[in-house]
């Protein structure tokens, strides 16, 4: 087990000093000045000019540079953006939890539907149940997410005026940032209309966690049925069948828990889609998260907040896709060093 | 007078014909499949097939409502846009250009990928081991990303996204591609290869690729997929394909504007992105369970 531990936690650091090289040298490849891609000031002075060099250790060697870098970033001192000036730092801690409460909320939605679905599918499976299930999990895995968005906004927010169309709550309530969450923001807040706020953010959340949990729990059905199907296939399957255990007890004994087992390590290839799909929901929803930031930056060419924000999202998830493999190889010794999913 | 058989057949489909024979006892997949064949005629004919110039303006016939409305006329079978192009003749280039750049993206990373995975398959020890942790976490880092960053140093276009995308999808067929060869080089039909003194080119060109023939097409349905999602949804975010080249996601970002007065705009491409990638994935589920049931058979 601590073997285990320690190749996983090597795996991590490895991974994340090369993300940390790639984006130490972005500043030097992407167009225009590399001062002012490292700072995000635009020098206005050869004497300020001379002092940011300074700063940015520009006159030292390459690994002089790094070691000042790495500096920067475990102190804080991310440096500003182009267009508002403001921190980095503080950007990224504003923008970053509204993306974790989108994700999170779609997960949940996901599998508290994706996982019942599979599992009643594949039990039934080649019945007319389990053919509505592959149905809906085959089609709504081939919606554009965009477009998925479009048609919500269309439906819900234009034609029939239930739900609002961007935002995360309404600009009536002031709302202090506190965890980043708005609706533990809201009730953990001291407003006095606390419940409408509350019922305006739910509101606001609705149509994006939906956008995003529709894919996503497509992919959760697919390899929920598949897995059930496979165990059930099993000797020891037939070996409980033949000692007289009911169905239920079969399935609640023997086949839930061994279905389970494979569907973690498959669920952890499946946040880099779940990240993306987001960051475009993000976007048509003006949701202020780190997938709009991020395309908002690289609309405008900040070259500053691209860096830092392609370090601070790859990092959560290499860092989550790895904790997701240990657990699930921790869990699971039995399964082969080499072994991962196929869907 | 009856004959004397010793077979219960008398035709011996070869491989490929049993997976076609199991594939079309579905009727779902075979539909799949016209639609997506329907998809490579007009990725190949659209010029021919198309009305119009797709950049041309008629300024006599601005927002015209597909022909089936009232006002609409059969001149212009989906209408025009905002500036007076023909969307019939648009959504035709539209796919050309989107299912062909997916198609040749998704060549172009199974080539490579292939050939790094086989390289990480059949070498062990440290290199081996690098090239194969390092790829799986980076395969975590999500597609958007790699393309924001590829938009930031080269700048937006379809070639940019294209090479964004295909980054992204090596390391699926990288880790496919090692797995596979890990497996077969236990084999004994290797050793035995080896004893006969074959390089390891050969063991792989002549016995390893053949086997995988199956996987690779499986996977490259699932990338095509994901590769036409991904190529629309950065044309969507204005990353992809650039005004003159006619893109589906890139068409409609630019209908956003006209949503109110227009919403076919809107409706059309989108639902042609959803059909090829339903096709694809219709057609992927056929081959995957077809494949299965002639493992049984």
């Amino acid at each position: 087990m601590i073997n285990l531990l320690l190749r996983y936690i090597n795996l991590m650091v490895i991974t994340i000093a090369v993300l940390v090289v790639i984006s130490f040298a972005l500043p030097y490849f992407f167009p225009g000045d590399t001062l002012t891609n490292l700072s995000g000031i635009v020098p206005e002075s050869d004497a300020q000019r001379a002092a940011l060099e300074a700063a940015y250790k520009l006159d030292g060697s390459v690994f002089a540079q790094f070691w000042h870098y790495l500096n920067t970033l475990v102190n804080g001192n991310w440096g500003v953006s182009f267009t508002s000036q403001t921190s980095l730092l503080k950007e990224v801690s504003i923008a970053f939890p509204a993306t974790i409460e989108l994700i999170t909320y779609a997960l949940l939605i996901s599998v508290i539907f994706g996982i019942p679905l599979g599992f009643l599918g594949g039990l039934w499976h080649h019945k007319p149940f389990d053919f509505g299930v592959v149905t809906f999990s085959v089609v709504s895995y081939s919606f554009p997410v965009f477009w998925l968005a479009l048609i919500f906004i269309t439906i819900f927010s234009l034609q029939l005026g239930f739900l609002p169309l961007s935002g995360r709550v309404n600009l009536l309530y002031d709302v202090p940032h506190q965890t980043g969450f708005i609706l533990l923001d809201i009730l953990r807040a001291d407003m006095p209309n606390k419940a409408d706020a509350f019922y305006d953010a739910i509101q606001h959340i609705i149509l994006p966690t939906l956008s995003i949990a529709f894919v996503t729990t497509a992919i959760f059905v697919r390899f929920t049925r598949r897995s059930i199907m496979d165990v059930m296939e099993k000797g020891y399957i037939d070996a409980a069948k033949s000692r007289g255990f009911t169905t239920k007890q079969i399935f609640f004994k023997h086949g839930l828990r061994n279905a389970l087992l494979p569907i973690l390590p498959l669920m952890a290839m499946q946040i880099s889609t779940l990240i993306t799909n987001a960051m475009v929901v993000e976007t048509i929803f003006s949701w202020p998260g780190i997938g709009n930031w991020l395309i908002q930056a690289i609309y405008q060419r900040d070259y500053p907040a691209i860096r830092i924000g392609m370090l601070v999202v790859s990092m959560f998830v290499v860092s989550l896709t790895i904790t997701i493999e240990f657990l699930s190889r921790a869990i699971d010794p039995a399964r082969d060093k080499f072994e991962r999913g196929a869907v | 007078m009856a004959q004397f058989n010793l077979y219960q057949e008398e035709y011996h489909p070869s491989p490929i014909m049993h997976i076609w024979l199991e594939f079309k006892r579905s009727h779902f997949a075979l539909v799949g499949f016209a639609v997506l064949l329907l998809f490579c005629v007009i990725t190949i004919l659209a010029p021919l097939l198309a009305p119009y110039d797709p950049n041309v303006q008629n300024t006599n016939a601005i927002l015209l409502p597909p022909a089936w409305e009232g006002n609409g006329t059969i001149a212009h079978l989906f209408g025009t846009n905002a500036l007076g192009q023909d969307v019939f003749s648009r959504t035709l280039h539209a796919c050309r250009i989107t299912f062909g750049s997916s198609v040749i993206l998704v060549f172009i990373a199974l080539v490579v990928g292939v050939a790094l995975g086989t390289l990480a398959g059949m070498n062990r020890g440290v290199k081996s081991s690098i090239l194969n942790h390092l790829l799986d976490s980076l395969m975590a880092v999500p597609t958007l990303l790699i393309a924001i960053i590829i938009v930031a140093i080269l700048g937006t276009g379809l070639a940019n996204s294209m090479l964004a995308i295909i980054l992204a999808l090596i390391p699926q067929f990288v880790h496919q591609t090692r797995n596979f060869v890990r497996e077969e080089m236990k084999k004994d039909y290797i050793l035995l290869d080896r004893l006969d003194g074959a390089s390891s080119f050969r063991i792989f060109w002549k016995s390893i690729l053949p086997g995988m023939f199956e996987l690779l097409a499986v996977q490259s349905t699932l990338a095509l997929s994901v590769a036409i999602i991904d190529i629309s949804a950065l044309g969507f975010l204005n990353l992809g394909a650039q005004s003159p080249v006619v893109e589906l996601g890139a068409s409609l970002s630019q209908s956003l504007e006209v949503a109110y007065s227009a919403p076919w705009l809107i409706a059309l491409p989108g639902f042609c992105i959803f059909l090829m990638v339903l096709s694809i994935n219709i057609v992927g589920e056929g081959l995957r369970s077809a494949l299965r049931n002639r493992l049984i058979h």
